[in-house]
């Protein structure tokens, strides 16, 4: 993925249009109320949170024996499960199957996974026609833009914009109305949901000691998706495994909840394999692309913690950040505090700048339906890119650790903060030179007129 | 978990004709070997964490939950759910109806022949069938469900030899027949019992219509799936 300006400039573009700023933050918030209502009626959230964390933790701990297990069982139930070590292998793969069974009408469920990769573009390179069935990513296809949220991808337009997209798009009568627009959307579905071949989903959820894939929709595009194509892809992240079939159920207490509010959400679904020979509908074959992409590199570095994720959104409606600057601003198919963790992991060093895009607050921790430590995993990441600074920054820092051990350094620092300028109020508004880059965002309060060190040196110690 | 870690090899020495994902997996092994493992995998059981207590009345919980989810439910009696199944199709001015017995689920064939009996005296046509023009063109679906969790109002259907898929997910109306004593009381329970039987190839647990709030929030039923939920609980 391409990535365009500075994170400066881009959060400036992000934030030029009120409404959709205020769009954002509103959706965002109604989110997080929703999630703490439901969390309210449901007893004993720490201790489920608690044993989720752990199970997952567990999982990233001990990944080859459980990823063995799955593939053992998965195959047993009649799925064929390939290996991808990265997006372009995994496109490639999934080009093959439709080539090779001459697939050409591929219809697909939500999938971070498959932004991940894009998986669309490459698979329309070969002749395969991918039509987004969500109603939210499917707007987002139709509009050429690009989701800003990992659970409602269109939270950055308003009714208005979805009307003239599906009026351009569809030729028909220009409507606002929420239910109309997406009855347009059924209709349109409809028809191609009957003539598809090919239906690819990600996966919530495998069940290593069963081989079963869990998959949580609440339109039924999902669900269409899985039934009604004659083959049906699967795409998997390797980390997103758990243990034992009586785990699942941990996590769907804890996911639609996290996600928006939903005790559980509409549909969760359970796939055991291709349809059986009896089954009267249900796809034939069932193919499980599993996906490394970067994941094992975490998986043994310092941040491993950061695969416990199950992409539930919580940590982006809960953050500061995220409400005000919205999805696009981040560049990153992964926006938001785990969008910052997961993005420089994943795509590489360009998206270090992602760190820096949070106060440290701490609320994504406290909205982490497995624990995950968000600011304390962002504090490392910054420390990891230090080294990987401009020089003219790395000297300069390397400048002020010795200032901050060297007494008479220290000392003649203080006396140079005196001439900061007093913008009004005791706060320095512009600092001069190279300080204007950091007082341009933050403001500065002038030191007090007598330092404690003089105080001390002149009063203080004698009493003593 | 019974799979202990077999012996280290390198990709090189993987015996031949395995592919790139066993390779991958002996690579991965190698790699993590060295990292700490210090996190024990929890207790199976998680009957201290049940949202739902043992005495709870089910029967109430779940209707209460299920219409929380947007469903419609009707609590009828062995006397009176024939009358009630043909009111609701006759308020949706439906005229064919897909109707699905199952084994297994409180729709046996007698109540299904008995129902499309019902619903040809009043002038529908009830089919049993499930080929694309009938999936797509029915008005409403009549099925069983296995089971239905009482804590979260979800009703359970899965895929089986006279079961399609399609039949809760593709017409606009999804009528569900569930007998009180399917239900369990937490979601826990559901899996507890799962993880001791054999799994048909698809399982769905449904909780409600379906639904989106994608565009600005707003709730809005109907997407792709069923947009109402009957569900006939026999008391």
């Amino acid at each position: 993925m391409s990535r365009t300006g500075d994170l400066r400039a881009r959060i400036a573009a992000a934030t030029t249009d009120r409404r959709v700023v205020n769009a954002v933050h509103l959706a965002a918030w109604r989110k997080v109320d929703a999630r703490a209502e439901s969390f309210a009626k449901l007893p004993h959230v720490e201790a489920l949170r608690d044993k989720a964390a752990q199970i997952r933790q567990h999982v990233i701990e001990n990944l080859p024996r459980y990823l063995e297990c799955f593939v053992e069982r998965a195959t047993a139930l009649g799925a064929q499960v390939h290996f991808a070590p990265d997006g372009a292998a995994a496109c490639r793969t999934i080009a093959q199957i439709a080539a090779a069974r001459g697939l050409s009408l591929a219809v697909k469920g939500k999938s971070m996974t498959s932004e991940e990769i894009g998986l669309n573009v490459a698979l329309e390179a070969t002749g395969v026609r991918v039509v987004e069935t969500d109603l939210g990513e499917f707007i987002v296809q139709i509009d050429h833009d690009r989701p800003s949220h990992i659970i409602t991808p269109i939270i950055h337009k308003d009714r208005r914009q979805v009307a003239r997209a599906m009026a351009r798009e569809f030729g028909c009568p220009y409507t606002e109305d929420p239910a109309e627009l997406t009855k347009i959307a059924r209709r349109h579905l409809r028809d191609i949901f009957r003539r598809c071949d090919l239906g690819i989903t990600g996966v919530n959820l495998g069940v290593a000691e069963t081989g079963t894939l869990c998959l949580i929709t609440n339109e039924g595009n999902g669900r269409m998706t899985i039934t009604r194509p004659r083959v049906h892809v699967a795409l998997l992240g390797i980390d997103k495994i758990v243990p034992r079939l009586t785990d699942l159920p941990i996590f769907l207490k804890l996911l639609a909840r996290s996600s928006t509010g939903q005790p559980m959400g509409a549909y969760t679904t359970l796939i055991n394999g291709p349809k059986r020979p009896d089954d009267p509908d249900g796809p034939g074959e069932l193919h499980v692309v599993l996906l490394d992409n970067g994941r094992s590199d975490i998986l043994t570095g310092p941040l491993r913690e950061v695969l416990r994720c199950v992409r539930c959104g919580a940590c982006l409606n809960a953050c500061p950040a995220y409400r005000n600057i919205g999805g696009h601003a981040y560049s990153s198919v992964y926006p938001g505090p785990i969008g910052s963790l997961l993005s420089p992991l994943l795509y590489g060093h360009a998206y270090d700048d992602l760190a820096r895009v949070s106060s440290l607050c701490g609320a994504c921790r406290l909205a982490c339906p497995v624990q995950i430590d968000i600011p304390e995993l962002l504090v490392r990441l910054r420390a990891l890119a230090c080294t990987r600074q401009p020089r003219a920054k790395r000297v300069l820092l390397r400048l002020w650790q010795w200032a901050m051990q060297t007494p008479w350094a220290y000392r003649l620092g203080q006396r140079l903060m005196r001439f900061l300028p007093d913008d009004g109020g005791g706060w320095t508004r512009h600092g001069p030179g190279l300080l204007r880059a950091w007082t341009d965002t933050r403001d500065l309060p002038c030191p007090a007129v007598r330092s404690f060190r003089s105080i001390w040196e002149n009063e203080l110690r004698d009493e003593h | 978990m019974s799979t202990d870690p077999q012996p280290p090899l390198t990709a090189a020495e993987t015996p031949g004709g395995t592919g790139p994902l066993d390779a991958f997996l002996h690579a991965l092994r190698r790699r993590t070997e060295a990292a700490p493992h210090p996190t024990p995998l929890p207790d199976r059981s998680n009957a201290a964490l049940r949202a739902v207590r043992p005495a709870e009345e089910l029967a109430a919980r779940f209707a209460a939950e299920a219409t929380a989810a947007g469903c419609v439910v009707h609590r009828v009696t062995e006397a009176n759910w024939l009358a009630a199944a043909k009111d609701i199709v006759g308020s949706l001015s439906a005229r064919l109806v897909l109707v699905q017995p199952q084994p297994g689920t409180a729709l046996t064939a007698e109540r299904a022949a008995a129902l499309a009996d019902a619903l040809a005296t009043a002038g529908r046509s009830a089919v049993s069938k499930w080929d694309d023009d009938t999936l797509f063109n029915c008005d409403a679906a009549v099925t069983g469900v296995v089971a239905a969790i009482a804590e979260t109002g979800t009703l359970v259907c899965v895929s089986g030899p006279a079961a399609a898929r399609g039949a809760s997910l593709i017409p606009p109306v999804h009528i569900a027949l569930l007998d009180r004593t399917q239900i369990v009381g937490d979601l826990f329970d559901y899996f507890d019992r799962l993880a001791n039987t054999g799994s048909p190839a698809n399982i769905n647990l449904i909780t409600g219509p379906s639904k989106t709030a994608d565009i600005e929030g707003i709730l809005i039923t109907g997407v792709h799936g069923p947009g109402v939920v009957h569900v006939l609980l026999l008391e």
